[in-house]
């Protein structure tokens, strides 16, 4: 009976250990994040959390005044960004495999605007790739980074001075809790036309409450493909496919921990 | 601010019925009710039948999680068959038995077969004869191939004398619907697991903290190695075109890891979790892939399965006793049978009807090579080829359709190159590191881990709290965003 009572108490605090922790926001040791779980995100609900309002101080300039004419170009699309990508790239997959145009993605799971802007992975794959439209996806891991618009300005412009001239559309975070300005941040320092606001959108969520299940995802990759004729700067031939999903020609992936 | 409300709500969806979402062990879920189960189990541990009435209520619980309503099914299995086997075991008629017998391996056969073979039979008829057959709209019970085995083997074992026949229905419910072993095994027999019923659990230190070390290991190869190798061989055999050979060869050896950890890290959890419980079941892997023929690769690989097809198929097949050919057609209808036993889809008729040629094959060139035995240069090409056949088999096994599984082996062939090596390795150096950890763990004698086992069960009690606190958060580190199921869950 005491070895049991000694296991029951080992469980029970690493148990509330690991929840309180997930309550908390990720901590960094010696410049290591020590992810958190996800075991008070799938109970305690926050409020407010399924219905979330349409942000009003996105500034206007993300939406361009007038429609810009249709790039009918076959274009070599690359697709990135963090997790949001499961969901997202087999529907671009499909538009892609449509309309001729043939796609990558590079998916780097738990990666944010400063792991790309420091690594510069995405200069690697525009180099051996060679692009001419891409896609990003990113921003769903820095909700509640404090003073971002300090802390992450800087990788947003590092990753546009890597994106260079090549036409793009930047997917907003799907937020699942009011963010502290990530998307404030990226509509103020994006150029007209390339921001795809997903905040105020409704999803239907994984278990883990923040990832849209696949079918949502897709239904999202829909919504910026609508989109882009009106309001995109650089829009390209995406019409709608006959299959849910596709292959994208190639698929790199990238753990959290990578460098 | 947090809604108390909405809170309640996602806590009762959480352990309300969902088929998509099974309670895994290495789950927070599970870790949660657990804390809940163990001091009420804890408590009636002394009085039997609290404690079987309790385990039952729970297991059951277990059950309804994944399977809804279909605990039903599993309590009708339980009643029907522990009635049969006591018809059996009353009846003075040897014919009488027999007919009981047929009758209770027929019953559970056609439930098995319809819920898991009859689209794959209808759509195999509608192909043949170019009809328009809909498939039905059938879930499958999860583990009822697991629980389905063991009734059989228990009406078998009371047929054959082997066993004494259960004399309440509640105890038999009890061994039916143990939750660690219930929906992905072991195969656990009857003979092995009633006898312990029937003492009072012996739970001292050695078992609570031997069944942690356990649980422990298992969460390592299943929710830490597996699950993160199965990301790049995911990709892989998902879009096998979209790699080079080197990488598609990584991708067929990393799942050939891969299922191996996660299920002798499942089967890891369900034996740690029973030991916790008072319960020894028996080893379900013992280092497969250190096997230097198929014959010893199925006497260390889901061991549970391979004897239980051995005592209740090969040998009642005639086993080898009816010759030399008849033994290699033996050999190849069990496997065949086995494999079709994994999934009602070809691709697994035809892996174990490959490992069932192949056991033949090594049955009959044994004669010719026992000369060699003992030799290393034929203990090390013994073990290529067997690693070779198993990898190769496993394309089958795993590939999404025939087409993709041969677009697997063409690219190898025809598009390999050892130049990829070093790029491979730096830009996958955690899966590489991984692969490397499984090779090593899995050269290690067994009385390695016996040795750290003792260590882990003598260490302080601070000590183990730190590793279980290690490991947990190594999981979080790991952790893909989905979860995936344990791949034998499906079986």
């Amino acid at each position: 009976m005491k070895s049991y009572s000694r296991l029951w108490l080992l469980l029970a605090i690493s148990f509330i250990l690991f929840f309180v922790y997930s309550m908390c926001g990720p901590i960094s040791v010696c410049g290591f994040e020590i992810r958190t779980n996800k075991l008070s995100q799938s109970i305690i609900a926050q409020v407010d959390t399924n219905l979330i309002k349409v942000r009003d101080d996105i500034p206007e300039k993300v939406v361009p005044k007038f429609p810009v004419p249709v790039d009918t170009a076959k274009k070599i699309i690359l697709f990135v960004g963090d997790s949001m990508l499961d969901g997202l790239y087999p529907r671009l997959a499909a538009y892609a495999k449509e309309n001729g145009h043939e796609m990558y993605a590079v998916i780097w799971y738990s990666s944010s605007t400063e792991r790309w802007g420091k690594k510069h992975r995405l200069t690697e794959y525009i180099n051996s790739l060679n692009p001419n439209y891409i896609f990003v996806c990113l921003g769903s891991n820095e909700l509640i980074v404090k003073d971002i618009k300090e802390k992450r300005t800087k990788y947003v412009k590092s990753i546009l001075a890597e994106i260079d001239t090549i036409p793009f559309v930047w997917i907003g975070p799907p937020n699942w809790k009011e963010d502290t300005g990530i998307n404030e941040m990226l509509a103020e320092n994006l150029p007209e036309g390339t921001f795809f606001v997903s905040n105020g959108m409704k999803f239907d969520r994984k278990k883990d409450g923040a990832h849209p299940t696949r079918e949502s995802a897709a239904k999202w990759m829909d919504s910026v493909v609508r989109w882009m004729p009106e309001h995109c700067l650089h829009p390209i031939v995406l019409n709608k496919p006959e299959a849910d999903k596709a292959r994208a020609k190639r698929v790199f992936v990238h753990q959290p921990g990578e460098e | 601010m947090i809604d108390w409300s909405e809170t309640l709500n996602n806590a009762l969806s959480l352990l309300a019925y969902d088929p998509k979402s099974p309670m895994l062990f290495s789950s927070g879920l599970f870790w949660a009710i657990f804390l809940v189960f163990m001091p009420i189990y804890a408590s009636l541990k002394g009085s039997r039948p609290k404690m079987v009435l309790f385990m039952i209520f729970f297991s059951l619980y277990f059950y309804y999680k994944s399977s809804g309503f279909y605990l039903f099914l599993l309590v009708a299995t339980s009643f029907i068959d522990w009635w049969i086997a006591l018809k059996i075991a009353k009846s003075e008629s040897l014919t009488v038995k027999k007919w009981l017998v047929a009758l209770s391996v027929t019953l559970s056969l056609s439930v098995l077969a319809y819920f898991k073979y009859a689209n794959f039979f209808l759509m195999n008829w509608d192909a043949i004869i170019g009809a328009n057959f809909q498939p039905l709209d059938i879930i499958l019970p999860i583990g009822i191939s697991y629980y389905t085995f063991r009734s059989i083997s228990y009406v078998v074992d009371v047929y054959r004398g082997k066993t004494a026949p259960v004399k309440y229905w509640l105890e038999y419910l009890f061994f039916l619907s143990f939750f660690p072993a219930l929906v992905a095994g072991p195969i656990v027999r009857a003979c092995d697991f009633m006898p312990q019923l029937r003492k009072e659990p012996k739970i001292s230190a050695n078992e609570v903290y031997g069944g942690l070390w356990l649980i422990i290991i298992g969460v390592i190869k299943k929710a830490i190695i597996a699950d993160y190798i199965c990301q790049y061989n995911n990709l892989v055999f998902d879009t096998p075109t979209g790699y080079n050979g080197f990488e598609t060869l990584m991708g067929v050896l990393g799942y050939t890891a891969q299922i191996y950890c996660d299920f002798s890290g499942y089967s890891d959890m369900a034996i740690g979790l029973a030991l916790i419980m008072g319960f020894k079941l028996l080893p379900n892997f013992d280092f497969p892939y250190r096997s230097t023929s198929l014959t010893e690769f199925w006497r260390r690989w889901h061991i549970s399965l391979s004897t239980w097809l051995r005592d209740y198929l090969y040998i009642p097949l005639g086993g080898n006793r009816k010759g030399t050919l008849r033994t290699y057609l033996n050999n190849f209808l069990t496997m065949l049978l086995g494999g079709l036993w994994h999934g009602a889809a070809w691709k697994f008729v035809f892996w174990g009807a490959m490992h069932g040629a192949g056991l033949a094959v090594n049955k009959a060139f044994r004669p010719y090579t026992s000369r060699f035995d003992g030799k290393k240069w034929f203990t090390a090409l013994s073990w290529l080829l067997t690693m070779i056949t198993v990898a190769f088999l496993w394309i089958f096994f795993r590939a999404d359709s025939w087409d993709a599984s041969w677009a697997v082996v063409g690219n190898i062939l025809t598009n390999f190159s050892i130049d990829y090596l070093p790029p491979f390795v730096k830009v996958r150096y955690m899966w590489v590191i991984m692969m490397i950890i499984i090779i090593v763990t899995h050269s290690l004698p067994r009385s390695f881990y016996d040795r750290l086992a003792d260590k882990f069960i003598d260490s302080s009690w601070l000590l183990k709290l730190v590793i279980f606190i290690i490991v947990v958060q190594t999981v979080v580190t790991f952790a893909g965003e989905d979860v995936p199921p344990f791949i034998y869950f499906q079986f």
